[in-house]
C-alpha cells in the first residue's frame, strides 16, 4: 500500500535538519510519498523505517525494453488502471509486420514507406516504432533472409515471430547486439524459446488463451532466468481482449500478482478488414497494450493511431489546454473584431461560448500560455505583450482582418501600454473582465 | 379544539387553539417579535424564553442545547400545546444567544506579560550631576556613566543625530533625562531616544503593531509597559489603486518608478493610520518607539523598497525572508526616527510573515490537537497541523470577503451591512448595520450572509445564477446582468434614486463564489497532500480582516467552511496583526515565530491539476459533492415535521 | 489453483432512460430506445450483465449545412437538401436514433423561426419512426424560442431537447418538463460541471430519467484525452453511487471529428496524412471508439461508413465472450 506523506513523516527522525536538501522532514516525506526522491537522501533514517519504506516499492508491471542501434521502445512500469489516477507512462510501440513469404526486395519495399514515415503533431514527430517479421514459410533460411532484409531496411527494434525454435534461432542469428522481442512461447515450445531468449538477450512473448495458462508459463520461464516477458492473451475479439487486458492489469496492480506483471502485445493486424483493424488498434492503445502490431501500413490510419496514443499518454495532471491559434466564431469576416485570450481550456470555452451563444462573429486569438488562465498566466509572465504580439504574427492574424484592433481581457488592462509599443499601428482595446460581459461590450463598444 | 392561554412578558394575554405557532399567538397579542427570515426557523431572531412550559419545539436549529435547557424556543418553530408563559428578550440579547455567530474575542494582554522580562524596549529615568568647574566630564561620558551606574547598561549604539541633540536635551531637562533603549541585541544596547526630564513610571511607552494586508492595513497602538492595546484602526491599502492583487503590485512595482510609488503608497497608508491612531491616543507619533510589522512577502518587499520581481517568476524566490531590524527613519515611517522597525520573517514567496504571525497568535503550533487555520484574505492562507508538524499553502481568493472588488462592498466600518436575512416568501431583506443607521454598503460578513440567504431562499440556484422569475422587484436586470436590490436608494446614506440602490450583481456573486471556492479547495488539497483526512481536524480557526464576526452557519451553507460541528470553530479576527502585537510585546513570542518559520512546510498548490479540480467542484453552492455538507442538505429539504 | 480474478462490485448503476414514445405512450414513434442501466464499467461482462448496448445516432440538419465538410455533403448529395429525405436515408443506415440540428438562419441568411423549426421537426417525425433528438443552434436566445415551440408542437414524443448549458437551461428544461420531453445537458469537459448541471436541472423538478448528459469530448488530436478521462470518471462516480452522475452519456464524435482540420481539409496538407476520405472516416471512428471504451451510451455520428464500423465494434464489444 502506498503510504501518505504524514505516515512516512512519522517514520522519519523529525528533526528538520535539512541534510536531505528539503526544508523539513515533512517536505521530504511528501516527496517520498510522491515517489519523486530516494529514501537514501536522508542519512538519519532508522533501519527499521528503512525496511518498512522499501517494501512495496518494486514496480508491479515489469519494464521491458526492446532496442536496436540506439533506438528503443519501452513498455511496462505502469501504475494505474485509469490515466486520470496518475498517468500512463510508456506509450505502446506501433510495429508493422512483414512475413517471410515475401521476397527480400518485397520486404524492403513494404518497410520503406513505414520506415520513412514521420508526421508532425503539435510539434512532436510521430513515427513507427519498429517492425515485426513473421515466419510463415517454416524454413529457417527463408526466415533468416527475411530478417536480414528487414534489418537492412530499418534501424528500429524488431519483433521476430515463429513458434519453431529452429526457425527463430536462424532469425536471431541475423541480429547482433540488440534486444529484440521474440514471439511466442507456448506450452509446447517454451523451454526452447526461453533458452533462445536467454542466449540472445531477447525479450520473450508468452502466449495462451487463458490467464491461468499464461501465469503458469511465465512462472516456469522466469524460473529459468528469463525475466523480460511480454504477454499475449491470444484473444482476437474486442470484447475478450478488452476483458483479458483489464484482468491482467488489475491482477498486477491490485494484487501485485507477479506472474502477470508484464506488458502485453496485441495483433490488430489479424483482424484483416481495415475497419476492424483500426478499431482494435485504437482499443489496444486506450486499454493497456504495450506493443501493437499491424499488417498494413496505411498512413491515413497510422497517423490517427499515433495521435490517439499521444493523447491517451498525455499527463493528465497538466492543465487542460487548447491548441493555440486563431479560432473562428460564428463565421467571422475580415471586419469582425479580434479578441485574445489564453489557451487554458476553461478560459477558452467561457469566452468562446459567450460570444458564440450571443451569435456575434469574432476572431479569437488563443495564445500559448502553457494552459494557464488569463490571470495566472499573466502572473507567471506567460501572457504578456511580447507573447501576444508574437502569436499575432505566428498565426497570420493581420492577413485575416481589416481593422488592426485587438481586444484584451479586462483583467490584463495593464498590458495595453506595452502592447501599443510591441504592436505599432494597432489599436489596443480593453474588454470586460468577465466573459459574460463580452457580448454587451462587443455590441456597444466595438 | 382545545384553547390555551399564552401570556407574553407577564402582560399581554391571548387565548389560541392548540397547535398555534407562538409567533402567531404573539401577533394576536400585539407583541412584536421580529422574523427577518420570514418565519422559516433560519435566522434565530425570534427566540423567546418560555417560562411556563406548554409548547413543543419543531426545530431548534439555531439554539444550543443549553439555550433550550434554559427555556429558549424559536417563536416561528414552536407550537402551543398547553398554557404557556413567554418572555420576549431584547434583540441584543438574542444576538448573543445565536450559537453560530462567532465574534472575535477582545484582545487580552498575554497572561504573565512582564515588560521587565519580555520587552526589548526599555525606558529609564536618569538624574545626572550637572557639570561644574570641578567636574568637566564631557556630556557623552556623563550620560553613559549615568546609564551604566543607574540602569546597569553599557550603551552599544547611538546615532549621530542623537549625539548632536544630547547636550541640549540634558540641559533642557536640567540634567534629568529619560532614555529609551532597544535591548534586543543584548551585547549592544541601542539608544532610541533621550528626552529632557523625567516621566512618571505610569506613563505609557508606545509601540505599534502593523499588518500590511494586500487589501487592508491594520495598526494597533500598544503600551509596551502594560501590554495593553490602546487603539485599533484599519484602512484599505492605498496600493489598491495600482492593482488588487500582489501580482499586479509586483508588476507595477517593477516598472520605472513603480517601486518608489508603491513604497510611497503603503507608507501613506501607514501614516494615515498612525495619524488617526495617535489622535485617538492623544499622543505625538514621535512617541512611538517600536513598530513590529507583518505582511505577505510582496508587501514587505514593497514597503522596504526591495525589488519584488523575483517573487512572481519561476523559481519564485524572494529577495529576503528574514529582514534585520531597521531605524524608522530609514524605512520612512513617521514615528520616532530612531525607533526600531522589526519586520517579522516569512518563509517563501507566497508564505509571508502574516502566516507565521498568524500561526503564533492562533497558538496551533503549541498543541497536540490538529488545527486547521484559515486566514480569509485577498490571499487565502491556510495552515494545517499541530506542535508536531505544520503545512501551509496560499490560494488567491481575491478581496471580495474584505468588501473590495464587489459593487457595493466596503470595509467593516460604520455604515456597513454586516448581517442579512431574507424572507423566504416575500424575498424582502432585513439587515443589521454597523453602528446602526442607514447603510452605505456591505462588508465581508454581510456579503457572506447575503450569499447564504439568497441561496437558501432560492434567489440563487446552486450554480450561483439569479432567478428572475420570482415574485419580487428586487431581482432585476442591471448593467452586469441580473442583480438583487438589498436596499433601495432612499433607505440608504447614498440618497434617493435607483443609482443609489445597494445591490449585489451576478458578477459580485461569481466573485464571492470564486473566493470561497478557492479557499475551500485550498484547505481540502492541503489536507489531501499530506494524506490527512479533513474530518479528523480537531478545530477550525478562522482568521481574516473582513469583520468583527462571522456567522459560521452561513459560512458553511455557502461552502466556505467545512461542515463540522459548530463548536469546533473559533473566529480569531485579524490574526496577522495580533501576531505582530504578540511579537511586539514579547521577545519569546518573537523567537517562537522564527521557530514556526523554520519548521512549517510549504505546499505549492499550482503544481498540478488537483487544485483546479477541487476549485471547480467548490464553484457551486455549497459544493458539487453535497455529501460533504450534510447539514446544508438537510436545511434545503422541505421541512419534515416529526410528530411526537 | 486457478487465478482469482478481482471483480468490482459497484453499489450504484447508471439510470435507464427511454427515448421516444410510441402511440401507446402518447407519441408517434414506431420504436423506442432505452439506454443506460450499466452496473459495471464498459463491457466488463464478467462482472455484470450489460442491459443495453450503446446506440448510434446520425446527425442531420434542418437544411443543407454550410459548415460541413464537402466529403459529407458529397456523400449525402441532394438528400441533404430535404430534412425528411435525409432522415429517411439516415434511418436506412441502421442507426437507432436521429439527431436533428437546427440552423441559425435559412439558406438566404434570414433568422430561423419557430414556425420553420416546428415544420421541419414535424416533417422529420413523419418521415421516420425513430426517436429524435432536436438540438438547437447553440445560441441561447434563439434556442429558447425555437425549442419551446418545437417542444410544444410535439408534446408527448419524448424527444431529446438539446442543448442545456449551465448558463442557459431553465427555459429548455421547463419546456421539456411541460411537454413530456427529455433534455441533453452539455458541459465543457469537466466532471464537476457535468454533475453541477445535472443538479441544477433536477432542482427544477425534471425527473432524472429524462436527463442525458454530454460531457463534451473533443476530437482525436483535439483534447479527446480529457473527454475520455472525464467520461471514465463520471462513469465510476455513477457506479460508486453518486446519484447526480448516473445519467447515460451522449457524445458527438461526428461533430467533433468533422470539425478538425484532418477531416475538413483535403488540400495542402502533409502527404503523411494519407487519403483524405479514408483519414476522415478513421478520425471519426477512432474518436468514437475511444468514447465507447470510456462509457458512451449514445454516439452521434455523421458518416454512414463510420456508422458501419462503430456498429461492428459495439456488437463485438457488447457480446458476452465465452471466457466471461
Ligand atoms: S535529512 Fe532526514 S532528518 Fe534531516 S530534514 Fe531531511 S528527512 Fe528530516
Amino acid at each position: 500500500m502506498a503510504l501518505s506523506g504524514i505516515q512516512i513523516y512519522k517514520m522519519l527522525p523529525r528533526t528538520n535538519c535539512k541534510d536531505c536538501g528539503f526544508p523539513t522532514c515533512l517536505a521530504f516525506a511528501m516527496k517520498l510519498a510522491a515517489k519523486q526522491v530516494e529514501l537514501a537522501l536522508c542519512p538519519h533514517v532508522s533501519d527499521e523505517s528503512k525496511a518498512e519504506l522499501a517494501e512495496s516499492s518494486a514496480p508491479p508491471i515489469r519494464l521491458v525494453t526492446l532496442s536496436a542501434n540506439g533506438n528503443s521502445v519501452k513498455a511496462g512500469n505502469e501504475v494505474v488502471m485509469f490515466r486520470h489516477e496518475k498517468t500512463f507512462y510508456n506509450m505502446p510501440g506501433l510495429f508493422l509486420r512483414v512475413k517471410d513469404d515475401l521476397s527480400p526486395e518485397a520486404i524492403k519495399a513494404a518497410i520503406a514507406p513505414a520506415e520513412a514515415f514521420k508526421v508532425n503533431y503539435v510539434g512532436i514527430d510521430l513515427t513507427m516504432d519498429g517492425f515485426a517479421v513473421e515466419s510463415v514459410s517454416g524454413d529457417p533460411a527463408t526466415f533468416a533472409a527475411a530478417v536480414k532484409a528487414t534489418r537492412g531496411a530499418t534501424k528500429r527494434p524488431l519483433v521476430l515471430i515463429s513458434g519453431d525454435a529452429a526457425v527463430m534461432a536462424a532469425g536471431l542469428e541475423q541480429l547482433d547486439g540488440e534486444a529484440p522481442l521474440i514471439c511466442s512461447a507456448n506450452s509446447d515450445n517454451w523451454e526452447a524459446m526461453a533458452d533462445l531468449a536467454k542466449s540472445h538477450k531477447a525479450a520473450l512473448t508468452v502466449s495462451a488463451t487463458s490467464l491461468d495458462e499464461l501465469a503458469e508459463l511465465t512462472g516456469k520461464i522466469s524460473a529459468k532466468g528469463v525475466e523480460d516477458l511480454v504477454l499475449d492473451p491470444a484473444f482476437r475479439q474486442l470484447n475478450s481482449s478488452l476483458i483479458a487486458a483489464t484482468q491482467i492489469r488489475r491482477l498486477a496492480l491490485r494484487k501485485n500478482f507477479r506472474a502477470l506483471g508484464y506488458p502485453m502485445i496485441t495483433f490488430p493486424g489479424d483482424a484483416g478488414d481495415v475497419g476492424r483493424v483500426s478499431v482494435q488498434a485504437a482499443q489496444a492503445i486506450a486499454k493497456y497494450a504495450g506493443f501493437v502490431v499491424i499488417d498494413e501500413f496505411l498512413p491515413e490510419m497510422v497517423y490517427p493511431l499515433l495521435v490517439l496514443r499521444q493523447n491517451i499518454y498525455t499527463d493528465p495532471q497538466k492543465p487542460i489546454q487548447v491548441q493555440p491559434g486563431l479560432y473562428e466564431i460564428n463565421n467571422p469576416t475580415a471586419d469582425s473584431p479580434l479578441l485574445v485570450t489564453t489557451n487554458f481550456s476553461i478560459t477558452y470555452f467561457s469566452v468562446a461560448n459567450e460570444v458564440e451563444g450571443a451569435g456575434l462573429p469574432a476572431w479569437l486569438l488563443v495564445t500559448e500560455a502553457e494552459g494557464m488562465s488569463v490571470l495566472t498566466a499573466w502572473a507567471a509572465g506567460k501572457f504578456d505583450s511580447e507573447r501576444i504580439a508574437k502569436d499575432v504574427k505566428r498565426f497570420g492574424v493581420a492577413e485575416k482582418i481589416n481593422k488592426k484592433q485587438i481586444v484584451l481581457p479586462g483583467h490584463v488592462a495593464v498590458l495595453s501600454g506595452e502592447l501599443e509599443e510591441d504592436m505599432p499601428g494597432w489599436e489596443i482595446r480593453v474588454g470586460p473582465r468577465e466573459a459574460v460581459d463580452l457580448p454587451g461590450f462587443m455590441r456597444d463598444a466595438l | 379544539m382545545a384553547e390555551h392561554t399564552v401570556v407574553f412578558d407577564a402582560a399581554a394575554e391571548v387565548s389560541v387553539p392548540r397547535g398555534t405557532l407562538l409567533a402567531d399567538a404573539a401577533r394576536k397579542a400585539g407583541v412584536e417579535i421580529s422574523q427577518p427570515c420570514g418565519g422559516q426557523g433560519r435566522c434565530g431572531r425570534c427566540a423567546v424564553k418560555v417560562t411556563k412550559d406548554g409548547v413543543r419545539r419543531r426545530s431548534t436549529l439555531r439554539l444550543s442545547a443549553e439555550d433550550v435547557e434554559a427555556g429558549y424556543a424559536l417563536a416561528c418553530q414552536t407550537v402551543v400545546e398547553g398554557d404557556t408563559e413567554v418572555t420576549v428578550p431584547a434583540q441584543e440579547k438574542i444576538a448573543r444567544l445565536l450559537t453560530t455567530d462567532r465574534t472575535v474575542a477582545q484582545v487580552q494582554v498575554p497572561t504573565g506579560y512582564s515588560a521587565a522580562a519580555d520587552q526589548t524596549i526599555k525606558r529609564f529615568g536618569l538624574t545626572l550631576t550637572p557639570p561644574s568647574m570641578v567636574d568637566q566630564t564631557d556630556d557623552w561620558s556623563r550620560f553613559t556613566a549615568g546609564l551604566r551606574q543607574q540602569a546597569g547598561i553599557e550603551l552599544g549604539h547611538i546615532s549621530l543625530p542623537l549625539m548632536r541633540q544630547l547636550g541640549a536635551v540634558l540641559r533642557e531637562g536640567e540634567w534629568q533625562v529619560t532614555v529609551v533603549l532597544d535591548l534586543a541585541e543584548e551585547a549592544a544596547p541601542r539608544l532610541i531616544a533621550a528626552l529632557p526630564g523625567l516621566l512618571p513610571d505610569s506613563a505609557p511607552l508606545w509601540g505599534a503593531a502593523v499588518d500590511i494586508g494586500t487589501t487592508t492595513v491594520s495598526l494597533w497602538l500598544v503600551d509596551l509597559l502594560s501590554g495593553e492595546v490602546q487603539v485599533q484602526t484599519a484602512e484599505y491599502n492605498r496600493q489598491i489603486s495600482r492593482g488588487e492583487d500582489v501580482i499586479s503590485r509586483i508588476i507595477y512595482g517593477s516598472k520605472n518608478d513603480g517601486g518608489q510609488e508603491m513604497r510611497g503608497l503603503v507608507l501613506e497608508s501607514i501614516g494615515q493610520l498612525l495619524e488617526r491612531g495617535c489622535r485617538r491616543a492623544k499622543i505625538d507619533a514621535s512617541e512611538v518607539m517600536k513598530m513590529t510589522i507583518v505582511g505577505n512577502s510582496t508587501m514587505m518587499h514593497l514597503l522596504l523598497g526591495i525589488p519584488a520581481a523575483s517573487i512572481r517568476l519561476s523559481p519564485f524566490v524572494t529577495a529576503v525572508n528574514q529582514v534585520p531590524p531597521f531605524r524608522a527613519e530609514d524605512v520612512g515611517i513617521g514615528i520616532h526616527p530612531e525607533a526600531t522597525v522589526d519586520c517579522i520573517p516569512g518563509i517563501a514567496s507566497y508564505v509571508g510573515a502574516d502566516i507565521t504571525a498568524g500561526v503564533l497568535s492562533s497558538g496551533m503550533d503549541d498543541t497536540e490537537s490538529i488545527s486547521l487555520f484559515i486566514d480569509i484574505g485577498t490571499n487565502g492562507e491556510i495552515v494545517l497541523g499541530s506542535h508536531d508538524w505544520l503545512v501551509t499553502c496560499a490560494c488567491s481568493a481575491g478581496p471580495a470577503f474584505e468588501g473590495a472588488g464587489v459593487m457595493h462592498g466596503m470595509r467593516a466600518t460604520r455604515g456597513a451591512i454586516e448581517e442579512v436575512w431574507i424572507n423566504g416568501s416575500t424575498y424582502e431583506p432585513s439587515f443589521r448595520v454597523i453602528g446602526g443607521g442607514q447603510p452605505q454598503g456591505v462588508c465581508g460578513s454581510g456579503l457572506l450572509a447575503l450569499l447564504a440567504e439568497m441561496f437558501l431562499t432560492g434567489i440563487l440556484d446552486k450554480g450561483g445564477n439569479l432567478n428572475s422569475s420570482l415574485p419580487t422587484d428586487r431581482v432585476r436586470e442591471g448593467e452586469h446582468g441580473l442583480e438583487y436590490v438589498i436596499s433601495w436608494g432612499h433607505e440608504t446614506k447614498n440618497g434617493d434614486g435607483p443609482a443609489n440602490d445597494i445591490v449585489i450583481t451576478r458578477v459580485d456573486v461569481d466573485n464571492l463564489i470564486r473566493a470561497k471556492a478557492s479557499i475551500y479547495a485550498g484547505f481540502t488539497i492541503l489536507a489531501d497532500s499530506v494524506g490527512f483526512p479533513l474530518e479528523a481536524v480537531d478545530q477550525v480557526l478562522v482568521g481574516g480582516s473582513f469583520g468583527k464576526y462571522i456567522n459560521v452557519e452561513k459560512a458553511v451553507q455557502i461552502g466556505l467552511l467545512p461542515d463540522m460541528p459548530w463548536e469546533g470553530f473559533q473566529f480569531l479576527g485579524n490574526t496577522a496583526v495580533k501576531g505582530a502585537y504578540l511579537a511586539l510585546l514579547d521577545k519569546h513570542a518573537r523567537a517562537r515565530i522564527s521557530d514556526i518559520a523554520s519548521r512549517m512546510t510549504y505546499i505549492e498548490l499550482s503544481a498540478d491539476n488537483s487544485f483546479f479540480e477541487a476549485f471547480t467542484s467548490a464553484l457551486f453552492l455549497p459544493h458539487t459533492d453535497m455529501d460533504r455538507f450534510p447539514t446544508v442538505a438537510k436545511a434545503l429539504q422541505p421541512e419534515l415535521e416529526t410528530e411526537e | 489453483m486457478p487465478i482469482e480474478i478481482p471483480k468490482d462490485k459497484w453499489p450504484g448503476s447508471v439510470r435507464e432512460i427511454t427515448l421516444g414514445a410510441t402511440a401507446a405512450d402518447g407519441g408517434t414513434r414506431t420504436s423506442t430506445v432505452t439506454v443506460g442501466g450499466e452496473k459495471a464499467l464498459p463491457y466488463m461482462h464478467f462482472e455484470a450483465q450489460m442491459p443495453h448496448k450503446p446506440v448510434i445516432a446520425l446527425e442531420i440538419r434542418d437544411r443543407l449545412p454550410d459548415d460541413w465538410s464537402t466529403l459529407l455533403l458529397e456523400h449525402w448529395g441532394d438528400t441533404a437538401k430535404d430534412p425528411a429525405a435525409w432522415a429517411k436515408a439516415a434511418e436506412a443506415t441502421g442507426v437507432e436514433l436521429l439527431q436533428l440540428t437546427l440552423s441559425l438562419t435559412d439558406a438566404d441568411g434570414n433568422p430561423n423561426t419557430p414556425e420553420n423549426a416546428v415544420a421541419v421537426v414535424k416533417s422529420v417525425l413523419a418521415a421516420t419512426g425513430l426517436p429524435l433528438l432536436v438540438f438547437g443552434t447553440g445560441q441561447a436566445e434563439m434556442d429558447n424560442v425555437l425549442l419551446v415551440a418545437v417542444a410544444e408542437a410535439t408534446q408527448g414524443e419524448r424527444l431529446v431537447l438539446g442543448i442545456c448549458e449551465d448558463k442557459n437551461y431553465r427555459t429548455i428544461v421547463a419546456a421539456a418538463m411541460a411537454n413530456g420531453h427529455l433534455v441533453n445537458g452539455r458541459t465543457p469537459m469537466d466532471v464537476n460541471l457535468s454533475k453541477q448541471l445535472n443538479i441544477l436541472i433536477s432542482d427544477m423538478g425534471l425527473p432524472m430519467d429524462r436527463i442525458l448528459m454530454d460531457p463534451t469530448t473533443g476530437a482525436l488530436g483535439y483534447g479527446i484525452e480529457y473527454g475520455f478521462s472525464v467520461m471514465e470518471r463520471l462513469r465510476m462516480a455513477a457506479l460508486q453511487g453518486d446519484s447526480m452522475t448516473q445519467q447515460p452519456m451522449l457524445v458527438t464524435p461526428g461533430f467533433e471529428a468533422w470539425k478538425t482540420k484532418e477531416s475538413k481539409v483535403g488540400k495542402d496538407v502533409p502527404a503523411e496524412w494519407g487519403d483524405w476520405l479514408k483519414r476522415a472516416i478513421h478520425w471519426e471512428t477512432m474518436t468514437a471508439t475511444a468514447l465507447i471504451e470510456s462509457g458512451a451510451d449514445i454516439v452521434v455520428l455523421r458518416h454512414p461508413e463510420s456508422v458501419k464500423r462503430i456498429r461492428v465494434a459495439i456488437d463485438e464489444l457488447s457480446a458476452v465472450p465465452e471466457m466471461a
